[in-house]
């Protein structure tokens, strides 16, 4: 009750404030003295001044308290801000990540489905779940870039301060840079990066699709000066790449039926009414960007050819256009360089997604992996018939096992060396032909100039090169022929092959009397040799050429020929079709020929190469066929159209030979080139 | 054929007979422009006469003395898949417990991690393993026709190597090894190689002369 009081006499204490302080000198000493005498000195006025006193230092006293409050709030308030965006960069971060994770998923469904028909088991390419998401690639680290620089003009326009965004980058540096050094399976990471790499390209055009769209809308704001036009263009640029990522995921038209839900939903959805079905994530970003994209479509007067799209002249383009500040240009650079080389890379690849379905859709191949090894020209290598692995032959007497999982990163990036698994030797002159046993039995056979054959039981795919040597691992040797075994083929546990001593001999290399019948075309010494022979018909009849150029197909029932005819041409190979009665050989004059197997009519014959045609593969579902020769080149073939759809030029030449055998996986998307310079190649 | 009659193709035709592999005429080195020419030069010297190690040796001129050091050892290596062959018949882990020539020395297999004493059929595959990946590595051997200084420096610890095979053989199966001697004449020039270009010290070459019966001093380095 005593503070109005004083409070009315406010005016007062101005007046007598000389008095106050007496007073108070007098009260203050007057503390020791016992009480009545001190109630006796007060007066009211003075008690009054004093208490008028108090309350003004105890006001200004609340008054600092309330300014710090209001302080440390603020300062929580900053803090909670800063936590909050950190949080909301971190969430878009993993939201970017599952984007291109799910991205590259589909792209890897997709690509095995049209290449196989068969729907591609994820578990096998997807890495463990805990595993954190890290990404170090560099393609990736571009879209890192992307994102943050997103993230940044964003917060920008919510309001945030500059140090909070510096504050923040770094950190995020630091995240980023700790997620850097984890280790990585290679495998992995390489895998991931060539279906990356594929993702990225088909992005390109989507991109451009999306400019193109973009273009049409109404353009909103002007064009602001120097260092800010820069960064708007950039970031539609990079706004309409992780747009463009969206579009390709839901233009999907593909049955992606297995994949999982929210596949389906999106490919059953146009992209605009997406909302409520899609993952909520994936929607929250989608507005975001819709919202940027709105607000900066008029980025979009850099044209129609972002430089996502085309490299780095596309990117000098914009920097030279936008008299670019300082402080960005030297960012972007970088980025569009890392982007530059993605796109670069992958030119060769004529794919587009946009057009993507079962009828046009093409694959091109790659050369990824570079087997160096042996000393001397490979004639013949085979696939392992499910694993990632193969097995190569060569002149310098041995053959290598080669695990394609197990690679060394070469020096200039583009491709990865494999280091064999295992070197077999037994064979005393140079190894001429491979061929692969049933699935299962882990087994494969040589034949070599020496005149053996011989049966080798495969190390397992996890062997260590420096292991002890296990004479297990050879099997039987089959030595009936006197010459060079030219040529091998297996099927159903029997095996083929073909020799220069003038026979083609059937076996079953693991029983006790291996040999099975023996082949031959005429009995007078000098008819001339076979020079590859394969199984035909279900393996119930065998098809040889032989070096004069006749093909004669055998009833391997009774030993008898069943269909003779001739070609001008020495031949060098023969391959039959997996499903049709039809023979295709390849000839020394530069033709293949496909013949058909009832008639013997010949179904087709075209100049193939440059040179003389040296390797066939037959793809397993007899859709393509692969062929190799001496010009250096590999060629892939539409058997349907019988057009050459790809050409690879894989090997060097040693005297006149070059490119001596090719070969198709039985189950995985791999093709396989064998040079006489003593490399063998595997594209995928 | 659709080539010129005149032309000789150089090739190994499926069916060709085994006596037939490789024979074709000679092709004058100058006339080579394949990056594989040394190989293909010192293959074709050796065919015609394996014996002939001055022949064989004789460095082209104008030749890079390094890509031929080089090549000859590839083909070293690619012919003593033969001698290894040969042994994986009776050199047995159980017989040859080590690889050593004479008493004097274990040798430790340089294939793994940490050296090991690995039995003697180990210690041969496995160098010739490792001679196989370290001459084709991309990283000290990208290139077939000019070489760094710094890799031609590698090919002196291969050699030596090798050169053990060879005294392994020697020593232990020398049978085996008279009889691979005979047909290639391989270990007399390896050691006609590494003499006249210095690149292993004589006093590691343990092996007694092979045309005399004359031993030499065993003391080793």
């Amino acid at each position: 009750m005593k503070i109005p009081t004083a409070m009315d006499d406010s005016s007062v204490s101005h007046h007598n404030g000389g008095q106050v302080g007496s007073q108070i000198g007098v009260s203050v000493n007057n503390k020791q003295n016992d009480e009545p005498s001190q109630s006796v000195q007060y007066s009211i006025p003075g008690i009054l001044h004093f208490i008028q006193h108090e309350w003004a230092r105890f006001e200004l006293e609340r008054s600092q308290w309330e300014v710090d409050r209001a302080e440390f709030e603020a300062r929580i308030a900053f803090l909670q801000g800063e936590r909050k965006g950190q949080e909301n960069l971190k969430n878009d971060l993993v939201r970017r990540i599952k984007m291109l994770e799910y991205a590259l998923k589909q792209e890897r469904a997709k690509f095995h489905k049209l290449k196989y028909g068969v729907e591609l088991q994820q578990g096998d390419v997807r890495p463990p779940p805990e595993e954190p998401p890290a990404e170090p690639e560099p393609a990736e680290r571009a879209q890192w870039k992307q994102g943050r620089q997103l993230i940044k003009q964003y917060l920008q326009e919510i309001g945030y301060t500059d140090t909070i965004l510096d504050v923040r980058s770094n950190r995020v540096r630091a995240l980023l840079g700790l997620n850097n050094e984890e280790v990585e399976n290679p495998n992995y990471r390489n895998y991931d990066k060539q279906q990356h790499d594929r993702c990225d390209y088909s992005m390109n055009h989507m991109v451009r699709k999306y400019d193109y769209d973009t273009g049409k809308e109404p353009r909103k704001s002007g064009v602001s000066a120097g260092g800010g036009y820069n960064e708007e263009g950039l970031s539609v640029q990079e706004t309409a790449a992780v747009f463009a990522n969206f579009e390709f995921l839901t233009n999907q038209e593909m049955d992606m039926d297995e994949i999982d839900d929210l596949d389906a939903k999106q490919s059953h959805h146009p992209p605009g009414k997406q909302g409520e079905e899609v993952d909520h994530e994936a929607e929250e970003v989608l507005n975001e960007l819709n919202l940027l994209t709105e607000r900066e479509a008029d980025g979009g007067g850099q044209g129609d050819e972002y430089p996502v799209g085309s490299g780095s002249s596309g990117g000098s383009a914009v920097a030279a256009g936008a008299g670019a500040g300082a402080g960005e240009a030297d960012e972007e650079p970088l980025a569009l360089g890392e982007l530059a080389q993605l796109t670069v890379s992958n030119e060769p690849e004529a794919y587009d997604v946009a057009s993507a379905n079962k009828e046009s859709f093409r694959k091109t191949w790659n050369a990824k992996y570079t087997l160096r090894s042996h000393f001397d020209g490979v004639r013949a290598l085979a696939f392992h018939p499910t694993e990632p692995a193969l097995v190569t032959a060569s002149e310098d007497h041995t053959l290598k096992l080669w695990n394609l999982q197990r690679t060394v990163p070469a020096k200039k990036s583009a491709g990865l060396d494999v280091e064999p698994l295992y070197t077999f030797r037994a064979h005393t002159a140079p190894v001429l032909c491979l061929a692969m046993g049933a699935p299962r039995s882990e087994e494969c056979f040589s034949g070599g100039l020496d005149g053996t054959i011989r049966v080798w039981n495969l190390p397992p795919p996890t062997a260590d090169p420096y292991d002890p040597y296990d004479p297990a691992v050879q099997g039987a040797v089959l030595r009936d022929h006197t010459d060079a075994v030219w040529s091998l083929s297996s099927a159903h546990g029997r095996l083929l092959s073909a020799s220069a001593d003038g026979t083609v001999r059937l076996w079953a290399p693991r029983a006790a009397r291996p040999l099975l019948s023996t082949l031959r075309a005429d009995e007078s010494p000098t008819a001339p040799a076979p020079a590859a022979a394969d199984f035909a018909d279900a393996a119930s009849r065998a098809a040889v050429v032989y070096r004069d150029g006749t093909l004669l197909l055998y009833d391997l029932e009774t030993g008898q020929p069943v269909l003779r005819v001739a070609c001008d041409s020495p031949a060098h190979r023969v391959r039959s079709h997996p499903t049709l009665p039809l023979l295709v050989t390849a000839h020394e004059d530069r033709h293949i020929r496909f013949w058909d197997g009832v008639s013997g009519r010949c179904a087709h014959t075209m100049v193939a190469h440059l040179d003389a045609v040296t390797g066939l593969a037959l793809d397993p579902n007899g859709l393509f066929l692969l062929s190799g020769s001496h010009d250096c080149s590999v060629r892939l073939w539409n058997l349907d159209t019988k057009t050459c759809v790809q050409e690879i030029t894989a090997h060097r030449k040693k005297f006149d030979e070059s490119i001596l055998d090719v070969a198709f996986h039985p189950l995985r998307p791999y093709i396989a080139s064998a040079g006489a310079d003593g490399l063998a190649k595997v594209f995928v | 054929m659709a080539v010129e009659a005149v032309q000789i193709l150089r090739r190994n035709r499926p069916g060709s007979k085994a006596k037939d592999f490789c024979r074709w005429p000679d092709e004058p080195f100058e006339e080579m422009d394949s990056t594989l020419a040394v190989q293909q030069f010192i293959q074709q010297t050796i065919r015609r006469d394996p014996s002939n190690l001055e022949a064989i040796l004789k460095m082209p001129e104008a030749q890079d003395e390094g890509v031929w050091k080089y090549e000859h050892l590839r083909q070293f290596c690619m012919e003593l898949n033969g001698l290894a062959v040969k042994l994986q018949a009776e050199c047995k882990p159980e017989t040859c417990t080590q690889m050593t020539a004479t008493e004097q020395w274990i040798f430790l297999c340089a294939a793994h991690k940490t050296p090991k004493e690995c039995p003697a059929i180990d210690y041969t595959r496995h160098t010739l393993d490792g001679a196989a990946c370290l001459l084709n590595s991309n990283k000290y051997f990208p290139s077939r026709v000019s070489i760094k200084e710094s890799s031609v420096a590698k090919l002196g610890s291969v050699c030596r190597r090798v050169y053990r095979i060879f005294s392994h053989a020697y020593f232990h199966h020398r049978a085996i090894f008279d009889a691979f001697e005979k047909e290639t004449h391989l270990c007399k020039r390896f050691t006609y190689f590494v003499t006249k270009y210095s690149i292993i010290s004589k006093d590691i070459l343990i092996l007694p002369k092979l045309d005399d019966e004359q031993p030499v001093g065993e003391s080793e380095a």
